[in-house]
């Protein structure tokens, strides 16, 4: 059971301004694994996901104290963001492909890397894509826009799209809470599939998505995290009581 | 029942009021077009003076009874082409700057320099023309005067940087954060967000604003004519030409012409129109088509 | 690394091109102060520009002077740019005023003057009348050019003051008012401003209430919105040609400052009507419907509700309109003319200071004398652009809360 340790945080301080976002945050999450997120709107937990792959970057006025190690080196520090976003993928909350064609979508991030040789793109979009389930659907309009498929497809595209820069780690920012059911399963579907060659860390709403799907599960709250133990451990025996008036549906 | 139905006649009333007032924007197209028009098109129809001669003589002598403004269509679509080359470009990159890259306070004050910028009337770009390109192109120019293509270039360069810096930030700010999010998160560079993603998107946009800036170039008047030289034919055939625009054409000679020569200014006008017409109907299909998407 | 190489050029083009738009502005800005400040003066703002010649009558009185040489000699009303002082100043006793002689400078020529420099209390100067018998207002800076018949031209000023001293019993003296200043446009500009809001404003309001408040979504709102548009993509120039041709020669208006000011007033239309619909769409619908639901009629409603909120919007709509005028040349050369006069009437000619300033460079070629109006316009412009600024935080302030 050693498995390697992907991300380590060390005392992860997070600020909005005067307003602290994040307290103290430690946390081991194993390679190959799909660690799940979960707690009330605005406990810190999408927050904390947008700080691995530095997200926060954007937004004004975040500071951020303490240490994010990802394979031992602290990613506040002196890395290439750039580098560190091409190992550390993102899906988001909304499907976000770009208003161009589907194979453009798929080839952007490797064309951003340099890579201009058109056969290792086909190949690269098309391995993406079954990857991704998807290629099946789309296989006839590689060339038509990609607004013009269904938001769950859209979604198994952004997928497709983080795939193909072959990430060591993919972070998912409740990817399924703007789809329906039937969509959502085929995403749950995709993510376990993924998982033998990625590690996943994945913000969801639902606590059964989280049961269903992932290893290990933090509970947040506040801005801390009240527990993080193996899956079926904080389902069905949390240590913390608050873990458990959560789980039952007793406040959120 | 009485005080009612006063109170609802007078509500009616008003109403009938303001769309009269509303109606007045509708009225003075339709008679701006009619007297532009009537009056333009009038040596045509009398036969007083030939349609083709007048679209295709490249010399304009009321004195000796010759109207052409081939030469004029020319230099207008030069001057407009030449502008656009220099100023879209620019002004695209400093709305780029703007939104995407300077902090707000530095983005608050650029934006303020170019709000002041479209405030300047234009006949002060006219008089910096006269006292700064014009002598600055004499001494690069072959010919003896600095009056040419090149100077009212370089003034409507300037004059459209306004119009398309402030559209084409609008739109580029319209640009949804999850693209750029989208973006950043496969590893691009923020240059590549930048013209990869940022700038396709809000095309539709920016080309919104380069159509106006053309409107802008090809109307531009005041600021023209103290510039191009105004002379009374040929095409021009090098960037040093002086250059007759249609619209500094009607500036100089209206206070004093009659007669015919009076309506050739008026269908000199009449083609202007038509100009202004084509660009206002694309921007208008290009606004229609951004809503749709 | 060679993205980051080429990211950083094409990051330093952008700096180039941002770099650029300032600077061209700042250019502007500085040739038209650069060369038009040294004209800028309070004689530039309040004089006419063309010079006027009056023949002053009045009796000679012997008035001693009341204040010292030294004093005196302190009052210079002449600038050192255009006149310089070559003689005097000396006091002349029967018209109780001093005399200087000058040399006046332009681009076109050269030419020595009699200027009065001082004119004690008192003195029979004050009360000159003209051939109709109006009183002059004689001042300091007016010019001396003949007295009884007798020219002053190619003389020195000792020769002057003794052929003024000699005269005695009436008076009748040449005088010229200086010009050269833009006084007239000034004012023109003013009566310009005026008349088109007092059009325009009412009509663009009304009409954006229609199209916010009434119209139903539909045809008739997408013509008068495509009419605004359209309106608002026209040259100014094709504006001048109609204004031309509808009130200058079909309502025989005559070139003249209300033909200029309803032509400028369509000009204006749509930047009301934008700004003030802009406006009253941030009026919240709960106002409205918190109005109708207290038994207000729709027409309360709008005056009592909806229009106050929306005065921040309106008095960014005046703001833009002013400037709009202000910067407006092609179409008033064509419609209210280049008379450098203060209208007499609604139907004199009269030029604002923007065609002033086109007059001036193209016909004269004085780019200096361009500039110095340019600076009062930009000043102009500046000003208005700061309070547009104001008003609009105004109207976001109201929205945030």
């Amino acid at each position: 059971m050693d498995k390697k340790i992907k991300f380590n945080t060390k005392n992860l301080d997070l600020f909005y301004g005067d307003f602290q976002a994040l307290k103290s945050i430690n946390m081991e999450i194993g390679e190959k694994e799909v660690t799940a997120f979960i707690g009330p709107s605005g406990c810190g937990k999408s927050t904390f996901l947008r700080c691995l792959n530095r997200m926060n970057d954007l937004i004004d006025g975040v500071t951020i104290k303490g240490e994010i190690l990802f394979d031992e080196k602290d990613i506040n520090g002196d890395i290439d963001v750039i580098n560190l976003r091409t190992r550390v993928g993102m899906v988001f909350q909304k499907p976000n492909p770009f208003p161009m064609s589907i194979y453009e979508n798929i080839a952007y991030g490797p064309k951003c890397q340099g890579m201009k040789d058109k056969t290792q793109l086909d190949t690269l979009v098309k391995e993406s894509l079954v990857k991704a389930a998807l290629w099946e659907e789309v296989k006839d309009r590689l060339n038509k826009s990609a607004l013009g498929l269904s938001g769950g497809q859209q979604q198994r595209l952004c997928i497709a799209r983080t795939i193909a820069m072959n990430p060591e780690v993919i972070l998912m920012d409740e990817p399924t809470s703007a789809l329906d059911p039937i969509a959502t399963a085929k995403i749950e579907d995709l993510m376990s599939s993924l998982k033998k060659d990625f590690t996943i860390i994945i913000v969801t709403h639902s606590m059964q998505q989280a049961g269903r799907i992932s290893d290990k599960t933090a509970f947040f709250l506040m801005g801390e995290v009240i527990e993080f133990n193996e899956t079926p451990i904080i389902f069905t025996n949390p240590n913390d009581k608050r873990t458990e008036d959560y789980i039952t549906g007793r406040f959120g | 029942m009485e005080a009612i139905k006063r109170k609802k006649r007078k509500e009616k009333i008003v109403e009938i009021i303001f769309l009269i007032c509303a109606s007045v924007a509708v009225l003075s197209v339709l008679a701006i077009t009619f007297f532009v028009f009537y009056n333009g098109l009038a040596p045509f129809v009398t036969n007083s003076y030939p349609l083709w001669n007048f679209l295709s003589g490249v010399e304009w002598r009321p004195d000796s009874n010759l109207y052409g403004i081939f030469y004029m269509i020319v230099g207008s679509v030069f001057a407009t082409f030449g502008a656009i080359l220099i100023g879209v470009p620019i002004a695209i990159l400093t709305a780029v700057f703007i939104s995407e890259m300077a902090s707000s306070r530095i983005g608050k004050a650029i934006r303020f320099a170019v709000e002041l910028l479209a405030g300047i009337p234009s006949v002060l770009y006219g008089i910096f023309g006269l006292g700064i390109i014009v002598p600055y192109v004499l001494k690069i120019s072959p010919f003896a005067q600095g009056e040419s293509l090149l100077a009212t270039i370089f003034v409507l360069a300037i004059m459209i940087l306004p119009t398309v810096v402030s559209i084409a930030e609008t739109s580029i700010a319209a640009v949804p954060k999850e693209y750029r999010e989208g973006s950043y998160a496969l590893g691009a560079s923020k240059v590549q967000t930048i013209f990869r993603v940022v700038l396709p998107a809000g095309r539709s946009g920016i080309m919104t604003g380069v159509i106006l800036g053309i409107g802008r170039a090809i109307g531009e008047t005041m600021a023209v004519m103290l510039v191009c030289g105004n002379p009374i034919a040929g095409i021009p055939t090098s960037i040093f030409s002086q250059i007759r625009p249609l619209t500094t054409n009607i500036a100089l000679e209206m206070g004093y012409a009659s007669g015919v020569h009076q309506q050739l200014l008026y269908s000199t006008g009449v083609i202007l129109f038509i100009f202004i017409m084509i660009i206002n109907f694309t921007v208008n299909k290009l606004v229609k088509q951004k809503v749709g998407s | 690394m060679s993205r980051k190489i080429k990211d950083n050029i094409v990051k330093s083009i952008i700096y180039l091109a941002t770099a650029i738009t300032l600077s061209v502005l700042l250019f502007i800005l500085g040739f038209i102060f650069v060369k038009g400040i040294g004209l800028v003066n309070w004689d530039f703002l309040t004089r006419d520009y063309n010079e006027k010649v009056f023949y002053a009558f009045t009796q000679s009185e012997e008035i001693p002077m009341s204040i010292d040489t030294d004093t005196l000699s302190k009052n210079t009303p002449y600038d050192d740019r255009y006149e310089t002082l070559t003689e005097g100043p000396i006091y002349i006793e029967n018209i109780g005023a001093a005399v200087s002689k000058i040399s006046y400078k332009n681009y076109t020529s050269e030419k020595e003057q009699f200027v009065i420099s001082y004119i004690e209390k008192g003195s029979p100067l004050l009360n000159a009348k003209d051939s109709t018998g109006a009183t002059i207002n004689i001042k300091t800076d007016f010019i001396l050019e003949s007295i009884n018949g007798e020219s002053f031209e190619n003389l020195t000023l000792d020769e002057v003051v003794s052929i003024i001293s000699s005269q005695s019993g009436d008076l009748k003296i040449k005088v010229v008012q200086p010009g050269g200043g833009i006084k007239s446009n000034i004012i023109t500009t003013l009566y310009m401003v005026l008349i088109s809001l007092l059009v325009a404003l009412p009509i663009g309001i009304f009409g954006a209430i229609y199209l916010t408040e009434y119209a139903k979504p539909g045809r008739i709102v997408n013509i008068i919105r495509f009419a605004a548009e359209t309106l608002a993509g026209i040259p100014s120039i094709v504006f001048g040609l109609f204004g031309m041709a509808f009130f200058v020669v079909a309502l025989n208006l005559q070139i003249s400052l209300i033909s200029g000011s309803l032509t400028v007033a369509i000009i204006l239309l749509p930047v009301i009507i934008r700004s003030t619909e802009e406006a009253l769409k941030t009026v919240p619908m709960a106002f409205r419907e918190g109005s109708l639901a207290l038994g207000a009629t729709k027409l309360q409603t709008i005056f009592k509700v909806v229009l106050p909120c929306a005065v921040p919007g309106i008095a960014t709509a005046v703001l833009l309109s002013i400037g709009r005028v202000v910067g407006e040349s092609a179409a008033l050369l064509l419609t209210a003319g280049t008379v450098s006069q203060i209208p007499g009437t609604l139907f004199s000619p009269g030029s604002t200071l923007t065609v002033q300033a086109y007059y001036i460079a193209k016909e004269e070629g004085n780019i200096e004398l361009a500039c110095a109006i340019g600076i009062v316009i930009i000043v102009i412009v500046i000003v208005l652009n700061i309070l547009s600024r104001i008003t609009s935080d105004k109207l976001d302030v109201f929205n945030k809360k």
